[in-house]
C-alpha cells in the first residue's frame, strides 16, 4: 500500500501533465469536432452533430489536401526505410571511421526541422546549389518549390534526408542485437552476401522494421512545419496536406470545430493505417519462424 | 572503502524514501513549493500593470516604453514580443481564455474580424482628436464605430537596380512611370543574360500574392467590394486588364517567393521588384555597393490611373475585458505621437508613421528612399475592412495564382474568384 502510495507520488508528474497535455485536448477536441466553435465568441458555441464531419468530406480541398498527404506518405515512408536499412548494413560491416559516418547521418536528426527547411529553400532557390548541381550535368535549373508539379517533391526529398539519419540508427541498434553465431553458421554454410541478408537480417530485424514503419507513417501523415516554412500549401495548392489545412482552417477562420473535425478524420486515417500495418508485418514475422 | 560507500548510498536513499513519513514530507515541500511560485507569479504591486504586446524587437521599442515610465510614474508597463508567425494565435487563445493585455499591436486586416465577435473596446468617442491627423481610420473601423489607433504602416514600392539599368541602356535616374515603361525596362533587363531577369513576380507564397497584383487593379479604378462592402467588384473590366498585364509581365520575370526575389535583388540579378521597407534596412547592411532606386509603383498611363500601393496598417486596440483601459489609451497616445512614431520607423525602416504629412518632416525630408515610401503610402490602399477578409484574400490569392500559372484566363480565374467572394460577403453570419 504504502509501496504504491510512494509509486504514484513519484510518477505524478509525469501522470498530472500527460492528464492535462495529452488526455484532456484529445477529449476537448472530440467534443469541439461536434460543435461550432469561434474561439474568440465562446458564448455562441453550439451543437451541429456530424455536419463538420459532412462539410469536410465534401470539400475538395479537403481532398486535395488528403491526396498530397498520402502522396507524401507513400514516397517518403519506402525511400526512407530502404536508405536507413542499407546504409546501416553498410556501416555495420568493419569499416574505417565507422563512427565518423555514424554520428555523420546522424546529425540532420538534431538540426531543427525548421532550421533545415529554412536552409532547403535557399538550396532550391533558382540561383541555389541544386540549380546549380543541375546545370552543371548538363540539366536545365528551374524553380523547385515555385513549379506546382515539383514543390511536393522537393519538400519530400528534403524529409528524407532529413529523417533517414535516425531511421539509420536505429537499425543499426537492431543489427547489433543479432547474434553473431548465425552469421557464422551461415558462413560456414556457404551462404553469400544477398542470402544472408535475405534469410537471416531481414527476418532478424522485423520488429525494428515494424517500429520503423509505423513511426514514420505517423509522423509523415502530420507533416506540417516544413510545408508552414517553406510553401503555406502552394503553389496552387500543390503541398497542402492535412495539417496545414486543418490549421488553416483553425488558426486564420476561427473554426475550431470543423478543424477539429478534419484532425479525428486524420487520426482514423493513421489509426487504419498503423493498424494494417502492425498486422500485415506481424503476420509476416509469425510465419518467418 | 570508497567502493563500499558507493554501494551503500543508493541503499540508504532507497530506505529512506519507502517510510511514508518522507514520502509524505516530500509532498508537502512540493506543494509548499508549488503554492509559493504560484504566489509569486500573481504578487501584487501598487500601481497598475499595464500589458502590452507587440511586434517590436526589444531594442527598437523599449526605449519608448522607458521613457513613458519616466513620464507616467506609477504605472508599469509589462511587454510582450509576439511574432508575425505566431502572433495571431496567441492573440486568440489570450482573448477567448480570458488573460488578453490591455494594450495590442494588430495588423489591420484582423480588427474587422476581432470587432465583429465583439472582443475589442469601441473608442470611437476617445480618439475625435486624433482623426484629423492620422492616416488609415477606415481599416479600424467596423459599421461606423472606431476600435483601433492607427500606429504605424507599411507600403511596397518599386525597387530597380540602378547598374541594370545603365547595362541595358537606360538611365539610370529615371525609374519607370507607367505600365508600358515598366514592361519595356524589364524587357531590355530581361535580355542582358541567363543569370539576370527583368520582373520579379512573386509566386508560391500565397499570401503575399494579392499585395502585389491589387496596386496594379487598385490604380486603374479596379478594386474588389462595392464602397458598401455588400458585394464584390473583382471581375471588372480594370481588373481583367490589370491581370493581363501583370501576367504579360510573367515572360521577363524571376517567379520566386519573396525572401528569395529580395536575395536576387540583393545579388544584382533581379532589375525591377515591388517590395517593402525592410529592404532599406537589409540592402545596406548585406550589399551596401548594390546602387538601387526606389520609385512609386507604376500608374497605366501618364494620363491614366493612379499609383495606387498595398497599404497594411498596424494599429493599437484595447479588449472589452482588458482591465486598465485609461493607462492603455494614455500609452497608445505616447506611442503614435509623432516624435515616438518617428523614432520607432527610423530604426526599423520597414514601416512609415500612420501620419498625416509625415513627408514633410525633417527627418524624411533628409532621407529620400524612405520619403519615396511616405509619398506612396498617400495613395496606397488598403484591403476591405471586412470581417471576412482571410477568405476574401485566399480567393483572391487563388485567382492570381491560378492566371501567372496559366491555369485558367485572366477573365475566368477573375470570374470565378468574383462568385467565390459575392458567396461570402453575402452569407449572413458575416
Amino acid at each position: 500500500m504504502q509501496k504504491n502510495r510512494s509509486t504514484l507520488a513519484f510518477l505524478s508528474p509525469w501522470i498530472v501533465s500527460f492528464g492535462i497535455f495529452w488526455v484532456f485536448p484529445l477529449l476537448f477536441s472530440l467534443v469541439l469536432s461536434f460543435v461550432r466553435f469561434n474561439p474568440l465568441r465562446p458564448d455562441l458555441v453550439h451543437f451541429v452533430g456530424l455536419s463538420n464531419f459532412s462539410r469536410a468530406l465534401t470539400d475538395p480541398l479537403f481532398w486535395t489536401s488528403l491526396r498530397n498527404t498520402f502522396v507524401f506518405v507513400a514516397g517518403t515512408v519506402p525511400v526512407t526505410t530502404v536508405i536507413a536499412f542499407f546504409l546501416a548494413v553498410a556501416i555495420n560491416q568493419r569499416i574505417p571511421c565507422r563512427s565518423l559516418y555514424r554520428s555523420g547521418f546522424f546529425i540532420p536528426s538534431v538540426i531543427s526541422i525548421v532550421v533545415i527547411a529554412i536552409i532547403f529553400k535557399q538550396l532550391y532557390a533558382p540561383a541555389g546549389l541544386v540549380n546549380k548541381l543541375v546545370e552543371s550535368l548538363g540539366g536545365e535549373g528551374r524553380s523547385w518549390l515555385g513549379d506546382p508539379r515539383t514543390s511536393l517533391l522537393s519538400i519530400m526529398a528534403m524529409d528524407v534526408w532529413a529523417s533517414f539519419g535516425y531511421y539509420t540508427i536505429l537499425f543499426l541498434a537492431g543489427l547489433q542485437a543479432i547474434p553473431s553465431e548465425l552469421y557464422e553458421a551461415a558462413r560456414i554454410d556457404g551462404s553469400g552476401f544477398w542470402n544472408t541478408l535475405r534469410f537471416i537480417t531481414v527476418p532478424m530485424i522485423r520488429p525494428i522494421t515494424l517500429f520503423v514503419v509505423v513511426i514514420n507513417t505517423i509522423r509523415s501523415f502530420q507533416i506540417f512545419i516544413e510545408i508552414f516554412v517553406m510553401t503555406r500549401g502552394g503553389p496552387l495548392n500543390s503541398t497542402l496536406t492535412s495539417v496545414f489545412y486543418l490549421y488553416d482552417r483553425a488558426f486564420y477562420r476561427f473554426e475550431m470545430g470543423y478543424a477539429s473535425a478534419v484532425a479525428y478524420l486524420l487520426f482514423i486515417v493513421i489509426m487504419t493505417f498503423s493498424v494494417l500495418q502492425m498486422k500485415y508485418l506481424r503476420v509476416g514475422r509469425a510465419a518467418g519462424e | 572503502m570508497k567502493c563500499d560507500e558507493q554501494l551503500k548510498g543508493p541503499e540508504v536513499a532507497k530506505r529512506r524514501f519507502a517510510r511514508g513519513r518522507d514520502t509524505r514530507f516530500l509532498s508537502w515541500a512540493f506543494l509548499l513549493l508549488a503554492f509559493l511560485l504560484v504566489n509569486l507569479g500573481c504578487g501584487q504591486e501598487k500601481g497598475a500593470r499595464l500589458t502590452f504586446w507587440q511586434f517590436w524587437p526589444s531594442e527598437i521599442i523599449t526605449p519608448i516604453i522607458t521613457e513613458f515610465e519616466k513620464a507616467n510614474p506609477g504605472v508599469k508597463v509589462e511587454m510582450q514580443q509576439l511574432t508575425w508567425q505566431n502572433g495571431f494565435e496567441k492573440i486568440v487563445a489570450a482573448v477567448s481564455s480570458g488573460t488578453q493585455p490591455d494594450l495590442c499591436e494588430l495588423g489591420s486586416t484582423w480588427v474587422p474580424r476581432f470587432a465583429a465577435d465583439g472582443v475589442l473596446s469601441d473608442i470611437t468617442s476617445e480618439v475625435k482628436d486624433l482623426r484629423e491627423s492620422y492616416l488609415f481610420w477606415d481599416s479600424c473601423t467596423l459599421d461606423g464605430k472606431i476600435y483601433g489607433i492607427p500606429w504605424v504602416a507599411g507600403t511596397r514600392v518599386l525597387f530597380y537596380n540602378k547598374r541594370l539599368f545603365e547595362r541595358a541602356g537606360l538611365d539610370p535616374e529615371i525609374p519607370p512611370r507607367t505600365w508600358e515603361e515598366l514592361i519595356d525596362c524589364a524587357d531590355r533587363i530581361h535580355a542582358l543574360g541567363k543569370d539576370v531577369y527583368g520582373f520579379g513576380m512573386n509566386a508560391g507564397e500565397r499570401y503575399i500574392l494579392y499585395k502585389k497584383f491589387m496596386p496594379f487593379a487598385w490604380g486603374s479604378g479596379g478594386d474588389i467590394l462595392s464602397d458598401d462592402l455588400a458585394h464584390s467588384v473583382f471581375s471588372s473590366k480594370e481588373n481583367v486588364d490589370a491581370l493581363h498585364f501583370y501576367c504579360s509581365l510573367r515572360d521577363v520575370s524571376l517567379m520566386e517567393k519573396q525572401d528569395v526575389l529580395d536575395m536576387a535583388f540583393k545579388q544584382g540579378k533581379l532589375g525591377l521588384q515591388i517590395s517593402g521597407g525592410w529592404n532599406l534596412r537589409t540592402i545596406p547592411s548585406d550589399v551596401p555597393e548594390l546602387e538601387f532606386g526606389v520609385a512609386l509603383v507604376p500608374k497605366r498611363a501618364l494620363d491614366r490611373g493612379f499609383h495606387a500601393s498595398f497599404a497594411g496598417s498596424e494599429v493599437l486596440v484595447t479588449f472589452v475585458k482588458s482591465k486598465h483601459k485609461r493607462e492603455a489609451l494614455k500609452l497608445a497616445r505616447f506611442l503614435i505621437s509623432k516624435g515616438n512614431v518617428i523614432s520607432l520607423c527610423r530604426s526599423a525602416k520597414s514601416v512609415q508613421p500612420a501620419l498625416k504629412g509625415a513627408e514633410n518632416d525633417p527627418y524624411y525630408e533628409s532621407h529620400p528612399l524612405e520619403r519615396v515610401f511616405v509619398i506612396q503610402l498617400g495613395t496606397a490602399v488598403p484591403p476591405p475592412p471586412h470581417p471576412s477578409w482571410v477568405e476574401i484574400e485566399e480567393a483572391i490569392n487563388t485567382a492570381i495564382e491560378e492566371a501567372i500559372y496559366e491555369i485558367r484566363s485572366p477573365e475566368d480565374a477573375l470570374a470565378e474568384a468574383d462568385r467565390k467572394i459575392e458567396r461570402i460577403v453575402s452569407r449572413a453570419d458575416g
